[in-house]
């Protein structure tokens, strides 16, 4: 015994010396003794040996690491005897003497595993008895064991709260659930009245508190905490579920209280609410401490559940809590650090119902809104100034998110709508105020004004869109009010903006000048930011229709005559014109006011870049107008064929459709801005894509008189960028600039015309192909910028239309491109040296395929198959056998066959999606997996196991083999047998080098191949043979721990499909399992365990079957695990 | 536009400037650009601004076409960067000389034998390969100046 101490001591001493003292060797063989040390069986004697005489800290951490982990081992060997004296040896160990806080927490951690393991086999009985002695430790006892006692509740409550996350305490997950489910309903609600006790002793007194006081309260605190944020789940749900239910729970925000009506008497009980608010008004002072007294009290606002299932029991709780709640928050001053769970409860007093929230008194009501909106503000302020003083933590700003989103819902306005105004209108002027330069607002300079900014941080709209969506909804309660001031605010910023740029062309700015500049620009930023989301509601993949208050607002203007059809045709009219104001602009709808006033800005831009003064605009502020101009157009002049509930007003349904010239002068104005910005700011990425997005957006715009296609703004376009020189355009402006050419094309409903469109379009592209072909000296020429320059000019052109390719136009434009792709594999040798051209070639195949396949007739489709495959073909032929010293080789590969791999994801997806009408006669000649398999064997070679263990390209990778696998697997089975080996050796290592992503493909591509084997069996040929190796792999690799739990499932279905192709095999795997076993009784319990996986369970691969061995399975492994310790 | 491009088509490399400029914007990740005054293949790229409503700067990484070295520079997307002319063209391998001079051939049956087998890795595999009897092509890399056989390859072409 002294021995062995010594020698773990010796051990441990190399473990913990600096590198440098010790070999890589001695330290081998020092973690060799403590996992030895770990695997010995029974060492209860032996540990509490060494509790009692080492003096080493690590030792007795690890002694009692044995115990564990020999408890889940060996549970079921133990007498019961051995079990009790065991757990009070451990609990007496740690009260008696001083061990180091890690090793007193493993202890608890043992026995709370052994009091839950007990309970599993007596009902629990054992586990109350132990609460008591606990309760009476904690009420009784000195601190250190009040606080044992507390440590010791925690760590109860954690071994309960998992079901699915403790498996490896060698429980299947049946049991971990009853067992959860068994402790809730005796022993949370005990011990949640055991922390209000002590709690109400805390009340009792006064700060300043002792330091012991305030350790055990903050205890207490934690206990309280984690009892009121349990996670009560449901005993139907699926596995599967229930461990997503954990993992967000654990991960992110707690589930709401949601109780049983055994809790009534404690939980609906007004005193203990008047409480949890007393205890924290007194250790308000302590963070920690009131962190968590804060989390109990949102857990409270959120209480729901049978318990308030009575209406009359909901509105007192509900009315309690607010009436303590606004006592609290109308008596303080709100502290960073409290903001967010203030928030919080605001926002989650919402969730209740909304008949519960009227049926409180009325005075109660308006005096929470009155405080609620208070309270907004007042985060509004707080959260800009955080901003503005840069700090990194971003309470305020995060507790205004949370709060302002409480007011993002229906009933809010629907029967106190007068009575209730004030709040909307402070919260927006608020909102606007705090985002406006002095006088009018309050914005404070940005602390980091003249730091770099990175692009890729989002933006504004991005990063304020949440709130931007609620204060753009909050304003449209009070249209009347907000909209004016918007106009206004517009109005007097542009405004001055003109006079600054038409100052800036007589002299130069001062500093000063300059930086009211920025101000306006910031200014006119942050309202057309605000505007932009009062008038429209983003619509993704809906039809975007105007927003109802919108519509019923004008309506109503118009019906009082305060506005006219007249004055808003005037107000389009002059807009073309840019004249001074227009005739009777007071009676334009308000819509078409604001974007006149913003169409102004353009201009000024505009005038700027004509007047040299282009690079002091912003192009900041040119993104958010592209933006706002972008969300009006798709709003606004979308027709629509919504049905406006309280009628549709006609000037904003029916001006621009009446009236072509109206709707032409706007696209006109619209596309020679977006020309005007691709010429000017080519510069600015950003900038640059916020016009091409308002580009490809409005010209799919189709009126009922008019379309973009014909008007003169998208002709002069059109001119523009056929006559531009080649290279003049940046990388990817070209390309959407002709996915919006083509795009335009979409809404020409007549053939000829829609013929005609695209010859003007295309044939110019074909021209430059052929000019670049028949060059005389091209093979001479090749190497040269300005030749590569042209053919990138034309591969890029090609992408753009097929990325602007639709249903309607597919076929259409693929007979204008498909002999240019004919052209293009050949230059994938030619150019192979030319990384750049290599890539845009493969780019151009995969948008081909990703875009346009799906709508291709069979012939045009295996057109692109052979065009496709020549470019994977000549690719993997200019790579094969090939060794370099570039230091970014690797790299280049990586992208280049990521590309590839993307080629033949997208190509597959037509074995899935077909748009094609198959009406004709053509017969499918090839299919896409055809394709990508035949590829893959020209790529196969390039794939190292270097390259593999690139993350995105792994993942790629196996995707890719799951996809063909789910669609053909006789085709996986077909396939010739080198390629077939090189697959199948890829999975094999999928499942051991890559990580738990690879190694579900990798199964969900073995259980296609498995079951497939069964149903053609196909057992007894070469591919069978060449499957049966997974049987013992899966075997081993599920036994030795090296797939995680959440994959055994899908491993043991694997497993039961081969055991029933290969059942012969398996009982020879089986025997030899057993066999290897030196220990008999070892043997004997794993010959048992494998009898009873198999009890019951048929052979013939049926669902009922696979569910019933994926089940044994799972207990099968927990029970194995207990005492098989596989290497 | 053929008027344009008949001009363009003439222009040969020979003795003109290694570099032509280009503006910021258009450069591409994996092309070529000169940083401190080296030929770099760009290998990062992504742009800034100095203040929420400045202009646009682009920040470039590069390495070295023949050193591996790595740099770094940044310029306003409106300004222009030096871009190398930079040509990479196969070459056959014809034989080896006892003073260790390549003899190769170009596609089209052009001669040279002013290349001597690189230094490192690529030199001894392309020795091992020409030894063994292996048809090799040989990637030449030609930039400001410099020339050296940067990849080889087990000519596959001439199996057909």
């Amino acid at each position: 015994m002294i021995g062995l101490i010594s020698e773990l001591e010796a051990a441990a001493g190399i473990i913990m010396a600096p590198t440098n003292v010790v070999s890589s060797e001695q330290r081998h063989a020092a973690e060799n003794v403590f996992l030895n040390f770990r695997k010995s069986k029974s060492p209860y004697s032996v540990c509490r040996e060494i509790l009692e005489k080492s003096q080493n800290e690590y030792i007795l951490f690890e002694a009692a690491e044995v115990i564990r982990g020999a408890i889940i081992r060996e549970w079921s060997f133990l007498m019961e005897d051995d079990r009790d004296s065991l757990r009070q040896y451990l609990f007496q160990y740690i009260t008696n003497k001083a061990v180091p806080q890690f090793v007193q927490n493993r202890i608890l951690q043992t026995i709370a595993i052994m009091v839950k393991r007990a309970s599993i086999n007596d009902g629990g009985r054992n586990r109350t008895v132990v609460l008591q002695d606990v309760e009476n430790l904690v009420i009784n006892g000195d601190h250190k064991k009040k606080m044992l006692g507390c440590f010791l509740i925690k760590n109860l409550l954690q071994e309960y709260s998992n079901t699915l996350q403790s498996t490896d305490v060698g429980l299947p997950f049946e049991v971990h659930f009853k067992a959860k489910k068994d402790f809730e309903s005796f022993d949370l609600k005990r011990i949640f009245q055991f922390c209000v006790y002590l709690l109400s002793e805390v009340v009792n007194t006064d700060p300043p508190y002792q330091e012991s006081m305030l350790q055990l309260t903050n205890q207490v605190l934690i206990i309280s905490e984690t009892v009121l944020q349990w996670a009560y789940i449901a005993p139907m749900l699926p596995r599967r579920i229930i461990n997503l239910y954990e993992r967000v729970y654990q991960s992110e925000e707690p589930p709401h209280l949601k109780l049983d009506k055994h809790w009534a008497d404690v939980i609906l009980n007004p005193e203990i609410m008047t409480l949890m608010f007393r205890v924290f008004w007194k250790i308000r002072d302590q963070e920690e401490l009131a962190h968590h007294a804060l989390a109990c009290l949102v857990q409270l606002s959120t209480l729901n559940g049978p318990v308030v299932s009575e209406e009359a029991e909901s509105i007192k709780y509900l009315q309690n809590f607010v009436v303590n709640f606004l006592n609290l928050v109308s008596n303080v001053t709100i502290r960073k650090r409290e903001s967010v769970a203030i928030a919080n409860i605001v926002n989650k007093l919402n969730y209740f119902s909304d008949n519960d929230l009227r049926k409180l008194p009325k005075e109660l009501t308006e005096s929470m809104y009155d405080e609620f909106s208070r309270l907004t503000c007042s985060f509004c302020d707080l959260a800009v100034n955080e901003e503005a003083q840069g700090e990194e933590d971003k309470f305020f700003g995060d507790a205004f998110t949370i709060i302002l989103s409480s007011w993002d819902r229906e009933n809010l306005m629907t029967d106190r709508q007068e009575k209730m105004r004030y709040c909307p209108i402070a919260i927006f002027n608020k909102y606007l105020q705090v985002h406006l330069a002095p006088p009018d607002g309050t914005r404070q300079p940005c602390a980091d004004d003249a730091d770099e900014i990175e692009d890729n941080e989002d933006n504004d709209r991005i990063k304020y869109k949440d709130n931007l969506q609620v204060v753009g909804q909050l304003a449209r309660y009070v249209l009347d009010h907000s909209l004016s001031v918007l106009l206004n605010v517009l109005d007097t910023r542009i405004n001055k903006l003109v006079n600054h740029v038409q100052t800036m062309q007589n002299r130069a700015m001062n500093i000063s000048e300059a930086a009211s500049l920025d101000n306006l620009f910031e200014d006119i930023h942050w309202a057309l930011l605000i505007t932009g989301n009062v008038l429209c509601i983003e619509s993704q993949g809906e039809c975007a229709s105007v927003p109802s208050e919108i519509m019923s607002y004008s309506l109503r203007q118009w019906e009082l005559g305060h506005t006219t059809i007249e004055a808003t045709m005037n107000t389009l009219a002059a807009m073309g014109a840019k004249s001074g104001e227009p005739h009777d602009f007071d009676k334009c709808d308000m819509v078409f006011k604001i974007l006149y006033v913003v169409l102004k800005l353009s201009f000024v831009e505009e005038y700027a870049i004509a007047n040299k003064l282009g690079h002091f605009m912003s192009p900041e502020l040119g993104s958010t107008l592209m933006w706002f101009l972008r969300s009006w157009c798709v709003e606004y002049l979308l027709p629509c064929n919504v049905k406006y509930l309280g009628g549709a007003s006609p000037i904003l349904l029916d001006i621009l459709e009446e009236d072509p010239k109206c709707a032409m002068l706007l696209f006109n104005m619209l596309i020679s801005k977006v020309q005007s910005n691709m010429y000017f700011y080519q510069s600015e990425p950003i900038l640059m894509r916020d016009t091409v997005d308002l580009f490809c957006d409005i010209v799919c715009i189709k009126q009922k008189n008019t379309c973009v296609v014909k008007t003169e703004g998208m002709r002069r376009l059109i001119q523009w960028q056929q006559a531009l020189g080649v290279g003049v355009l940046p990388p990817g402006i070209l390309k959407n600039v002709m996915k919006g050419i083509i795009l335009a094309g979409s809404t020409i409903k007549d053939p000829n015309e829609l013929n005609a469109y695209y010859d003007l379009i295309l044939r110019p592209v074909q021209n430059r192909l052929k000019t670049f072909l028949s060059q005389e000296n091209l093979t001479r020429v090749y190497h040269n910028e300005d030749v590569q320059k042209v053919f990138i000019d034309i591969v890029e052109l090609l992408s753009g239309v097929v990325i602007g390719v639709q249903s309607n136009t597919a076929s259409n434009i693929f007979q204008f491109i498909a002999p240019m792709l004919g052209e293009i594999p050949v230059f994938m040798t030619v150019y192979s040296n030319y990384q750049i051209i290599v890539q845009l070639i493969l780019e151009l195949f995969c948008d081909c395929a990703k875009n346009i396949l799906c709508f291709l007739s069979p012939n045009h489709t295996k057109t692109l198959y052979d065009c496709s495959l020549a470019i994977v073909q000549n690719y993997s032929k200019c790579n094969a056998n090939r060794f370099t010293s570039e230091a970014f080789a690797e790299e280049s590969n990586l992208q280049d066959l990521a590309l590839v791999l993307d080629l033949f994801t997208h190509t597959l997806s037509k074995d899935c999606i077909d748009m094609y009408n198959i009406n004709t006669n053509e017969e499918t000649l090839i299919t896409a997996s055809d394709v990508a398999l035949f590829g893959l064997n020209f790529v196969m070679p390039l794939m190292t196991i270097d390259l593999l263990k690139y993350p995105c390209l792994c993942a790629q990778y196996y995707r890719l083999l799951v996809l063909i696998n789910d669609i053909y697997p006789e085709k996986i089975v077909g396939l010739p047998q080198n390629l077939r080996n090189t697959m199948l050796q890829s999975i094999e290592i999928g499942l051991t080098s890559f990580g738990q992503d690879a190694v579900h493909n990798c199964l969900e591509f073995l259980e296609g191949l498995a079951l497939h084997v069964f149903k053609q069996k196909l057992a007894q040929t070469e591919f069978g043979q060449a499957i049966k190796y997974y049987l013992k792999l899966l075997m081993d690799l599920t036994l030795s721990h090296q797939i995680c739990s959440d994959l055994i499932s899908s491993a043991s279905v694997i497993i039961y499909e081969l055991i029933c192709s290969f059942q012969d095999e398996y009982q020879m795997l089986v025997n030899s399992l057993i066999q290897m076993q030196t220990d008999p009784l070892v043997a004997e319990r794993l010959a048992a365990a494998f009898n009873s996986l198999m009890l019951n369970v048929n052979l013939t691969c049926e669902r009922q079957q696979k569910t019933k061995f994926k089940d044994n399975f799972d207990k099968f492994i927990a029970n194995v695990h207990g005492f098989l310790i596989v290497k | 536009m053929a008027d344009l491009e008949d001009t363009q088509f003439h222009t040969g490399d020979s003795g003109a400037s290694a570099t032509y400029p280009m503006q910021c914007s258009a450069l591409r990740k994996n092309g070529f650009v000169m940083l401190k005054a080296r030929p770099c293949k760009i290998v990062e790229m992504s742009t800034s601004k100095t203040g929420k409503h400045g202009h646009a700067k682009v920040h470039f990484v590069g390495i070295d076409i023949f050193s591996g070295k790595k740099y770094e520079d940044i310029c306003p997307s409106t300004h222009n960067m030096d871009v190398p002319h930079v040509k990479r063209e196969d070459f056959q391998l014809t034989d080896i000389s006892d003073d260790n001079y390549l003899s190769l051939m170009s596609d089209n049956g052009d001669l040279r034998e002013d290349l001597k087998v690189p230094e490192g890795e690529v030199g001894l595999q392309l020795r091992t390969e020409y030894d063994a009897g292996k048809d090799i092509l040989c990637t030449v890399l030609k930039s400001c100046g410099e020339e050296v056989v940067i990849a080889v390859k087990t000519n596959t072409a001439l199996d057909k």
